[in-house]
């Protein structure tokens, strides 16, 4: 028999399985739960409230605020600048190049940290970088930076110095009251491009 | 659990170890095969030696149904397997460079390579001849880049373009692929040379 026939032989009863069998769709990236747990227990996806102030005081480009909570609750009151992607549409497809980039960070913030975290959660799963969690949410933020408490006057240099820095960022980004936000809904982002995914193998003849 | 750099598993120095290996076994296979003749490359052409076409299409038929198999199995992410970006222009004009360059040297960029390595003087020259080309390329890039980087499609693949699974497709291309083969060894037949 010619080779050619082997081949044939072979090849074709391959392609034919190929073509019957569901196209394989699952991703076999998944974060171990080892990995997760050291994520977790390291505190590594925190960003604190003083690291966010600081940004938004400087108008560090390189941050993203996004909103995990609800349409209604983001239009009532949200952070400087943050968008908004509500948990329940956290996969859908515009959003995407939001959470999925290297070049910003993104800090995800809810009135707590339950939504927050598992919006971390999810992109965690999902492979993505750059994502991190608003220590303590908005209701820790509302604690330390819009009405930050003093600390007692024998208190070292550096808690004086937090203190003052807080209650001048929290001047800044619209505490001393009771907050009624009167910003406008933050501009949409400029879309960012599709970024080639990172670190493939190339080859070539 | 693939692709091996990607996911970790294997380092970037192991990386570059196995392509080195491959890299040999590549070269060794071509040669052996008679790839470092350039009337053999240049038979293409003209119909008396169609090996070149059957042995890179064959290659990329086991390469294909592997992968698309290995993808069944879980073990690669064909998601993280790099796909050659298309840009219109640079492709056909850049085939049209390299068909014309392959048909008058007899040699593409790898085979020249092998046929140096054994000593070939016509492929020492046909390498000259390409470092030429890459510093005229280099030199004129201001000129050429609009060129090059013109009408960018993406990374478009074969399925995505017909709206048809991926292995229905794999059958089509191993159809057509035994079907040139069978083309190839019929014109091998009508334009015979003796020797070359």
């Amino acid at each position: 028999m010619k080779p050619r026939l082997y081949l044939a032989l072979i090849i074709i009863p391959l392609g034919l399985i190929l073509a019957a069998v569901p196209a394989n769709t699952t991703h076999p990236y998944k974060l171990s739960p080892q990995d997760l747990l050291e994520h977790v227990n390291s505190g590594m996806q925190y960003f604190s409230p003083d690291e966010v102030a600081h940004m938004l005081v400087s108008k560090d480009p390189s941050l993203v605020l996004i909103d995990v909570r609800s349409e209604d609750e983001y239009e009532k009151f949200h952070l400087p600048g943050a968008i908004n992607i509500p948990l329940s549409s956290m996969l859908e497809d515009q959003w995407k190049d939001y959470i999925n980039q290297d070049l910003r960070y993104n800090v995800f913030y809810s009135n707590g940290t339950v939504n927050s975290n598992q919006a971390w959660m999810l992109t965690r799963q999902l492979g993505y970088q750059n994502n991190y969690v608003l220590q303590g949410g908005l209701n820790y933020w509302v604690e330390t930076i819009i009405n930050p408490t003093a600390p007692p006057s024998t208190s070292p240099d550096e808690e004086i110095a937090k203190y003052d820095f807080r209650k001048g960022a929290g001047q800044a980004l619209g505490g001393g009251a009771v907050v009624e936000s009167s910003t406008q809904p933050a501009p949409a982002l400029p879309k960012i491009a599709p970024r080639p995914k990172k670190k493939r193998v190339e080859g070539g003849c | 659990m693939g692709p091996l750099i990607i996911n970790d598993i294997i380092s970037q120095n192991t990386n570059f170890f196995l392509a080195f290996i491959i890299g040999i076994g590549f070269g060794f296979v071509l040669e052996s095969s008679g790839f470092s003749s350039s009337r053999k490359l240049a038979g293409m052409f003209y119909g008396y030696d169609t090996v070149v076409l059957k042995v890179f299409f064959t290659a990329a038929l086991v390469a294909m149904v592997g992968l698309l198999f290995m993808s069944l199995f879980n073990w690669i992410d064909l998601d993280m397997v790099y796909i050659n970006p298309t840009y219109l222009w640079s492709t056909i004009i850049g085939g049209a460079i390299m068909g014309a360059g392959f048909i008058t040297g007899g040699f593409c960029p790898g085979t020249s390579f092998c046929a140096a390595s054994i000593g070939k003087i016509d492929a020492i020259f046909f390498i000259g001849g390409m470092f030429l080309g890459i510093v005229i390329f280099a030199e004129a890039y201001p000129l050429l880049e609009p060129l090059y980087k013109g009408s960018f499609k993406g990374t478009p693949t074969l399925p995505q373009a017909l709206g048809l699974k991926d292995g229905v497709v794999v059958l089509g291309i191993i159809i057509v692929a035994l079907g040139m083969f069978w083309v190839g060894e019929w014109a091998e037949k009508k334009f015979p040379r003796e020797e070359y």
